[in-house]
């Protein structure tokens, strides 16, 4: 009887070592990104490509990473040529301010327009391992605002908010033509 | 899920040695005279010879039987609160013997928990009762009265959840890492009831004084969640998996109380020879 007492006993703890087997799977759907998808201005049924666009956020040093296995001091690291970005917005804000550069590797032709996002934000709970995520709802009024800094002219001819509720990224919710 | 599964398993064959020793007591017993098989017998074999057993009452011996009500606690509730700063509970154990085997049980008790995981902060408090049978397949020797019993259990809890802090999961920290952010949000009127199969284990260690280990599995029936969160921790039901899984434990000791004897023959119960397990 003793003998079966202490390997309870030994059995007990064991078990306390069931506990804390939780990661967040990669795949679940967490805090989004805003997506941003490009069109052609004068074909607007088809997307664009951009060229070497790079994008930063107000008060950053480094964009925005667009192909992470790139070195850091790489500079094709933070920047895209596709027809689509995501950018992450501030959780603990409600504005979000980026310089979109495009053609930010040629000196000639480089464009740089400032876009402010106006956002509310919803924290919704995830699971235990996930904790909770951040939601976004573009503004009714402004949305977003467009700025050119440096005087030339504004690159994105015509922005399109296609879908203020910013809860997964598997839509777009703004075109650009250009 | 994996370690749930490795528990289960190791548990079963835990419980298979009690079986083994089950059948060397009858060893001792009296007539050895009575022809047996010597071949060693499985367990399920043991169970379907039990009929013949009752078929040789030949010297049989009075055997007292004792009814009552057992009462106690749980040794491992109490006594966590003392190191674990987050956790306070106290779990009242009873048990009404019915029949010879069969005994009515319930468990009542109250937690207070408080969970750190990775991302939540967060702590669940209330009472909880628990009630329904317990079937001892113990063949005591002579006028021992230890158990080793399965049973069943219906548990209902009633209780509150606070989520102190949690962190945003933002699989892109373009802007940094957020430090966690304070909640302090309070879910009360939360319910949930669960099924549970309860093995258990008490050994009589003085006269009337039982020390007891028993570990449950449990099954969520319904559950009350809070909006925007999640019931992390049911008092008496324990943590919650992704699933509806839990189990538990219990260290009790517990005293009981006769209240009446009844006079059985002996040899209805713990006769025969069983097989000899040859070492």
């Amino acid at each position: 009887m003793k003998k079966l007492i202490s390997l309870l006993l030994l059995f007990t703890f064991g078990l306390s070592s069931c506990e804390k087997d939780d990661i967040c799977d990669a795949n679940t759907p967490t805090t989004p990104r805003l997506v941003i998808t490009f069109y052609d201005i004068s074909n607007p049924t088809k997307t664009r490509n951009v060229s070497n666009l790079k994008v930063i956020g107000d008060g950053m040093e480094q964009g925005i990473v667009f192909n992470e296995s790139l070195a850091e001091d790489d500079s094709l690291r933070y920047v895209t040529s596709g027809s689509t970005v995501s950018i992450p917005l501030k959780v603990n804000d409600t504005i979000s301010t980026f310089k979109f550069i495009n053609n930010s590797l040629n000196t000639t032709s480089i464009n740089t327009d400032v876009i402010k996002f106006r956002y509310t934000t919803q924290n919704v709970y995830v699971s235990r391992a996930c904790g909770f995520k951040t939601i976004f709802q573009l503004k009714n009024v402004l949305p977003f605002v467009q700025t050119d800094p440096d005087g030339d002219t504004l690159w994105m001819t015509e922005i399109d908010l296609v879908n203020p509720n910013i809860e997964s990224e598997n839509e777009t919710h703004i075109k650009v033509y250009f | 899920m994996r370690h749930t599964l490795k528990f289960i398993s190791s548990l079963s064959l835990l419980f298979s040695m009690f079986l083994g020793y089950a059948q060397d007591v009858p060893e001792i017993s009296k007539n050895k005279d009575t022809t047996t098989t010597e071949k060693p017998q499985t367990e399920k074999t043991v169970k379907t010879a039990k009929p013949e057993i009752q078929e040789a009452p030949k010297d049989s011996v009075v055997k007292t039987d004792r009814y009552g009500l057992r009462v106690g606690v749980d040794l491992y509730k109490l006594t966590r609160g003392l190191y674990d700063k987050d956790y306070k509970g106290v779990e009242f154990v009873g048990d009404w013997r019915l029949t010879k085997k069969y005994y009515l049980a319930a468990e009542l008790g109250y937690e207070d928990k408080t969970t750190e995981d990775d991302r939540l902060t967060s702590s669940a408090n209330g009472t909880y009762i628990k009630a329904g049978f317990d079937y001892n397949f113990y063949q005591n020797w002579l006028d021992m009265e230890n158990l080793i019993t399965i049973g069943m259990r219906g548990g209902f809890s009633s209780f509150s959840q606070e989520l102190h802090s949690y962190k945003i999961y933002n699989p892109n920290p373009y802007w940094g890492e957020l430090p966690p952010i304070a909640a302090d949000q309070k879910y009360s009127g939360l319910t949930a009831a669960w099924i549970e199969v309860a093995l258990g284990l008490k050994a009589q260690v003085l006269k009337n004084l039982f020390l007891g280990f028993g570990v449950q599995l449990k099954l969520l029936a319904s559950n009350k969640e809070p909006n925007n969160f999640e019931n992390l921790y049911i008092p008496g039901f324990n943590r919650t998996y992704d699933g509806s899984f839990g189990i538990g434990f219990n260290y009790t000791v517990s005293y009981f109380i006769p209240i009446y004897k009844k006079k059985t023959m002996a040899s209805e119960t713990a006769k025969k020879e069983e097989p000899k397990k040859k070492k």
